[in-house]
Formats: structure tokens, sequence, C-alpha cells
């Protein structure tokens, strides 16, 4: 696809000829470098799960965070340049609680997830008086899960600032192969166990290393229980059950 | 306006967006706003709330010489026509089975009495709650606000804020406005890994922490029966009888305390509501349960034999009612 | 000794309002006469405003003060249901008012706002503030220049207080209505800043009927869209002197 570099991909704000921003589309494309990345709605909630691509064996694994909370409803998972996460991450949390102090209610799904989307158009240079803006585009793509008053909801952001909902989504470096399978075995009408053992599947065939514990993450977004990421023992459970 | 540059130059907390936005509004007013309406609240910032735009508060100020002056000319500190809603008898001690917090419901605007159901106990998280007394506003507001720090904290750094946390965090906020006219005492009570814990924090700046302590008007009556009661090694029982006798005495005698006790104990795992007592009730019945006495002490004088049939009759139509 | 005259951006222009929150319904009522000091500035101002098919607000105080909140308040509900792609609940309602009224602490709007309609649970609710923001949900409120007069008979026949013996939890929807008249005209009698015209607001929760005002005089329904809350007005006179 960019065999052909021509000289309009430097400019973080100039558009090629055709149209094209490139530096927006080549951040897309270190989304692809980044670790894989499953999310799955069903009518009992959603389901998150990460590859934790463990570099090292003396590395702590337990301080790999790829899934965070944003909300007692909302969590979400990320790929890609993760550290460029935490300041969507972190404005996501402050919509969340600024919402819920104006309005006295938690904020829809897609109202946090347009919130963060906004974000991603501030780079560029900043003028005398104007707030400082970003260098350059977000290298991340994030997958936010919650539910609100419509019920379960996945939602995919990148780059661009375009958010889009999916009934599944796997995004990272085996996202390719994984989306095909997920299209494949995915059904509407998925239990919470028949999601975390598609993901586990689906993050099995597109992990180099031998899935277990310490390697992946499980996360779900449920009505009664909200965001909660799965301990070790729950963790256990659902990888023997696969 | 030497208090309000006092404050610029010597408050500069994260919390005290006050002095950036005042100056700013004060410059650029005519060029920003539209009809009273910040930048920030065009486009797609409009549905996500007052705080959304800017991480801040920004308030409305008069464009007069001396701002603390005018709100205190036209509210109700003197005979200012704007009559904000006071509270006025709270009251926390912690003990060896945690805290016991218990508050008044009566509001007073001047002598009227604007309503006798207010929620002075604010629940701030499910470990954490605040008393109100001064301006109930200014308690409510901040007290909602300290709620969302305090969540943000846990989701940053994945554990609770402490209770000195959470009441710093508020001083430092309130010592921002201070001289411009926020009333506001308040006790940050809950039970963190220090064990349980309160603080007493006010507009003024103070921020104290202590095991007992009354606040508003109807605290000197309070701490009489709170002062003589109290013991580290009370039972739950014991100890929250302690505190709605408390509120009582200081409902009965202050004319601005009254109407309901709201009775809660913050325990290990969280706060748990009590109960809502009448206070005429507890006059002539007591709680119920243990003590199904009631307070009053015509309750108990009723029998004594220097007092005549006459004498009886008269107290009956008299009555000495909260 | 030398006079000082300044300007007061604030002025008394009297009324009174209430509401009461019923089982499935709520009422929100404001006389309409507008004053300055002895002065009748007009006999037709409102101060009851719907402001969605389940919300309607009560301003009283300063008259220009409440009815730009009121705009302010339609303003955000309009930029809120843009942004999220839908209504905003009474309780949102409650606490965007808050929120608005604190953001003016120190230069407060002379309004006592009284907020009445249907909660998420299709219960009547009616929530009352002061002028800074301090707010609470009640069953029944009475706010203005008669407040003194109407608080304590609203005690009495809807909470009542000092009666003792057998009384309903929940009144009757014409019954209320007519509780409402009599404060007003009550309030009336006796309080020269309260008279001219009386308006009030009825919401009814879904799905309830509306058989109870079929042949209330002077009704007209102001409801905007179907299968929905329903909001309607009635017009009374009082005495004009």
């Amino acid at each position: 696809m960019f065999l052909t570099r021509s000289e309009y991909d430097r400019g973080v704000n100039t558009f090629s000829p055709e149209g094209r921003l490139f530096q927006v589309e080549y951040a897309i494309e270190a989304i692809k470098l980044g670790s894989t990345t499953v999310g799955i709605a069903t009518p009992q909630g959603v389901v998150l799960g990460v590859e934790k691509r463990v570099q090292s064996p003396l590395l702590e694994a337990s301080s790999i965070e790829k899934i965070v909370e944003i909300d007692r409803h909302l969590g979400c998972a990320m790929s890609g340049l993760t550290a460029d996460a935490r300041t969507m991450i972190d404005h996501a949390r402050v919509t969340s609680q600024n919402h819920a102090f104006t309005y006295d209610e938690q904020i829809k799904v897609e109202s946090v997830t347009q919130a963060v989307c906004d974000l991603a158009l501030r780079f560029g240079e900043s003028m005398d008086n104007e707030d400082a803006m970003m260098s350059r585009p977000f290298g991340v793509a994030l997958l936010v899960a919650g539910i609100d008053e419509l019920g379960p909801q996945l939602f995919h952001t990148d780059p661009s600032g375009t958010m889009m909902k999916y009934e599944a989504k796997a995004i990272g470096s085996g996202s390719e192969a994984a989306q095909a399978e997920l299209q494949d075995k995915y059904h509407k009408q998925m239990s919470l166990l028949e999601a975390y053992k598609l993901t586990l599947s689906v993050l099995k065939q597109v992990m180099e290393e031998k899935l277990d514990q310490h390697n992946v993450q499980l996360a779900q977004v449920t009505l009664d229980g909200g965001f909660e990421i799965l301990n070790e023992t729950k963790l256990r459970e659902v990888i023997d059950a696969m | 306006m030497s208090m309000h540059s006092f404050v610029a130059r010597f408050s500069s907390s994260a919390a005290d967006p006050l002095s950036l936005s005042l100056q700013s509004r004060n410059a650029t007013q005519a060029d920003d706003e539209d009809a009273g309406i910040p930048i920030e609240l065009w486009g797609s910032q409009a549905g996500f709330g007052s705080l959304a735009s800017q991480g801040g508060h920004s308030f409305a100020v008069p464009k007069v010489p001396n701002p603390a002056e005018f709100l205190r000319m036209h509210t109700d500190e003197h005979e200012g026509k704007i009559k904000i809603q006071h509270g006025t008898t709270c009251l926390a001690f912690r003990f060896k089975g945690g805290v016991i917090v218990a508050v008044d419901s009566r509001a007073s605007a001047g002598s009227y009495i604007a309503s006798g159901t207010v929620k002075k106990v604010l629940e701030i998280n499910k470990y954490l709650l605040g008393t109100m007394a001064g301006g109930g506003a200014d308690c409510q507001y901040w007290e909602t606000y300290l709620g969302i720090q305090c969540r943000l904290h846990e989701l940053r750094n994945g554990e609770r804020m402490s209770v000195a946390a959470a009441s710093k965090y508020l001083a430092n906020l309130v010592y921002g406005y201070k001289g411009m006219g926020l009333s506001m005492a308040t006790m940050i009570c809950g039970w963190d890994k220090s064990g349980p814990a309160v603080y007493y924090v006010d507009s003024d700046g103070t921020r104290m922490k202590g095991d007992v302590f009354s606040v508003g008007s109807g605290s000197t009556f309070a701490y009489g029966v709170l002062d003589q009661g109290y013991k580290w090694d009370l039972s739950d029982e014991e100890a929250q009888e302690l505190g709605r006798r408390s509120i009582y005495a200081a409902g009965h005698r202050d004319a601005y305390t009254g109407n309901t006790v709201n009775l809660y104990h913050v325990r290990e795992n969280g706060w748990e509501f009590i109960n809502n007592y009448d206070i005429s009730k507890l006059h002539y019945e007591g709680p119920g349960g243990i003590t199904s006495e009631g307070y009053g002490y015509s309750v108990r004088t009723a029998e004594q034999t220097s007092r005549s049939a006459e004498n009886d009759a008269m107290q009956e139509v008299e009555g000495d009612l909260v | 000794m030398a006079q000082q005259r300044s300007f007061n951006p604030y002025t008394e222009n009297g009324g009174t309002i209430l509401a009461i929150a019923g089982a499935d319904f709520a009422v929100v009522a404001g006389d309409t006469r507008q004053t300055e000091g002895y002065s009748i500035q007009t006999r037709y101002a409102p101060k009851v405003f719907r402001l969605t098919d389940k919300a309607v607000l009560a301003v009283n105080g300063f008259a220009a003060d409440g009815n730009m909140f009121v705009k302010k308040v339609k303003q955000r509900l309009e930029w809120y249901k843009h942004a999220h792609s839908k209504d905003m609940p009474l309780q949102s309602i409650a606490r965007l008012i808050q929120t608005m009224l604190y953001a003016k602490r120190f230069f407060p709007y002379y309004v006592y706002n009284i907020l009445g309609g249907i909660d998420e649970q299709g219960k009547g609710a009616v929530y009352s503030f002061d002028p800074v923001g301090s707010y609470e949900r009640e069953t029944c409120r009475a706010a203005g220049a008669a407040q003194s007069l109407v608080q304590p008979f609203l005690d009495n026949q809807i909470y009542f207080k000092n009666q003792t013996g057998e009384h309903p939890t929940h009144l009757p929807l014409p019954h209320v209505l007519q509780l409402v008249t009599d404060s007003f005209t009550g309030a009336t009698e006796r309080h020269i800043e309260v008279g001219d015209g009386l308006e009030m607001f009825v919401i009814l929760a879904r799905g309830r009927g509306s058989q109870e005002l079929e042949g209330v005089a002077g009704i007209r329904e102001v409801t905007t869209s179907d299968e929905r809350e329903r909001v309607f007005v009635i017009n009374r006179d009082l005495k004009r002197d």
C-alpha cells in the first residue's frame, strides 16, 4: 500500500493531492504492530481479551496494563503504542465523572467514546495563545466496552478519530485472522462464557507462545457486576473450560 | 480587591482555577462570551456538562471593585435579600466500632423554616461521609465534586483515597476561594487503612483531625451530651444512642435545629444508614428498641412530689415541645 | 451626609409558585402577577414553563433572572439532546440546575426554582432549589412572596401534619388541583403581591389515564410527542385587587 512514498507524507497536517492524510494512515498502520486485542458483545455483557506479549521471562507480567477501567460501567482495551492511550483513558475517566457530576447519571458508552475520539484531531502546531497540541496523531486503537440503557455495546476507535460500533472486533497484529474467525463463529445470542471461549480460541491462534493465565488478560462488563478484570482464579477456570 | 489578589497570589493549587478564570474573565469577557455562555460550551463539548471544558470550574463574578463585598451585601449575611439556606447541627465521633455521624434536618432561611427534611449527611462515596453545616449549596456542590475526585483517584491509583487525603483535597479547594464568601463547615468521616477517621474542614481553611466534633448553631448543646457520654470503648448501640441523644439535645434547645435526626454508622467496609428519628417523637417516646423512654425530662419528672397538680396542668398546656 | 448611589442589579417581582408530586403525576403552579414595590407591572407574566414532556420548571424572585435562567436551561437541554440522543431525565435536570446556579455562586441568580415532573420510575417528583443551587427532592413545596402562608397549609393537607387519624398515602389528582386552587385563592386574599391569574401545569406519567381531567374548564394539552408523558395547562382567574 505504501510502496510509493511521496513528498506529502511527512507533514502531519498536509493532505496529499489524492486527498489522503498519510501520517494518520501511517498511525493506523502502527496499530498492526501492536498485541492482539479482542472484544465481543453479548446480550449478557461485553468481553475483552488481550495478548499481554511478555517480552522477557524477567518481566513482571502482572504489571502489564492493557485493559483498564474507565468507570463502573465502562472499560477499554488498547493495542498499538499503548503509552499514547494514557491521556485518552484519563480523558475518558474525567469526562465520565464530569458527566456524573453535572447530570447525576452514568454517561452513555457512545458519548464517552465520542469524547475520546474528539481528542484525535488535536495534533499539529499550536499558535501563541492556543492550547498546546500533540505533535503527532495517537498511535493506539481502543476497544471501548460498556453497558448503558441501550444494553451492552462495543466501540472501536482509531487514530483518525473515527468510532465504529461492533458486535465483535479484533485489533492488533493478529487482527486479520482473528476478525475472520470472529465473523465465522460469532452469533448474537452468545453467552458470556461462550464469548470468553471464543476470545481465548482466537487469541490462541494468533499468539506465538502457548496461552496460559500469565500471558493473556480477560475482562467483562455486565449490568450487575460492572467492569471487572478476571482475577487469576477465574481466568484459570475459563482457560481450563476451553 | 486586595483580598482577591491575595488569594490569587498565594493559592496556586491545581484545584484553584479561580485565580486564572477570574483574571481571564475580567480581561476578555467582552470578546469571549456570548450571552454568558463560555466559549468551550459551543460545539461538540456542549452536551458534556459544566466541567468538561478546560477541566476546571469557572465562576461568574460581578465586575465591581470588590466582589466579596457585593456578595455579602446582597445575600442574607446582613440584610440583603437573597436568602441562602443554612444548615445547623451536626456531629461525628470515632470509637472502636467506627464512626458515628448524626445530624438534624432543619434548614432555615432567615427565621423561616425552609425545610424540615434536609439531608445533611452527604454520601460522598460508599466509604466516605461528609456533613453539611453553613451554606447548603456550598456543602452539596463541593462534596459532590470531592466524590468524583475521589473516584478519579481510585481509578488512577488503583486504591481508595484515604480520609486524610480526601479532607486535604477539600480543604485546599475551599482555601482557593477564601475571602469570597463561601460558608461551609463539614466533617469528612470514613474508615481507611489507618482505621476510622474524622476530619473537620471549613471554608476559612481550617482542617483538623479529631475524635469528637460537633458543628453548627446547636453544637454547644450537642457537646454537652457528647462530651459527658463519650468513651472509645462504646458498643455500637451505645455509640448510636449517644449520637442520637446529642442531636436531640441540640434540637430541643436551639431554635435553628430540629425536625428530625439522621443517624449513620461508618464501619470498615463502608457506611450504613441507621435511621431517621422525629425529634418530637424522641422527646415523648424515645427511639424505640432498647431505650423506649422519652428523652424529654418532663417525661421523667412527672411523678415528683414537689410539683402540684395545678403546675402539672399548666405544664401540659404550655408543653415543652421542641 | 453624602448619599450613596449605586446600581442594584436585583429587584423583587413578587408572586408565588408551588409544586406537588403525586403517585403518577405532578402539579406545578404559579400566579401570574408581576409587581415591583407597590406597582403591578403586569397581570400576566408566566412563571411556570414546560421544559420537556416530563419536566416543568417554576421560577420566582427576580423575574429577569428567572426568565433568563429558564432560557439557559432550555438551551442546555437542547445541547444534551444533540450530544446524547435522548431527553434529559428529571434527576439530571435537577442536578444540572444545581451546577448552573452554583456557577453564579458569587453573583447569584436571584431565583427560587421548583422543578416538577415524572422521574425515571414513572413517579411524580418535585425538586426545590435555593438561589445558589442547594437542592432536595420533596413531595411538595411552595416558594415566593406568600410561601409562609401556603407552605403550612400544604404541610397540613399533604403531609397531614398536626392531624391525627388515618390518612391516605396518595392523594387523587382532582383533590390536589383543588388544594392548589385553594392555596392561591387564600394567598391572594392575604398577600398584596399575589393575584390576577393562576396557571397550573399537570404532568401525567406514561400510560396514566387523563379521565380525571375531562371536563376541567379551560384545560389545554401542550404535550409535544405521542405515547409518552403528557402535559396539560389550566388557567384560572384570581382577584385583581
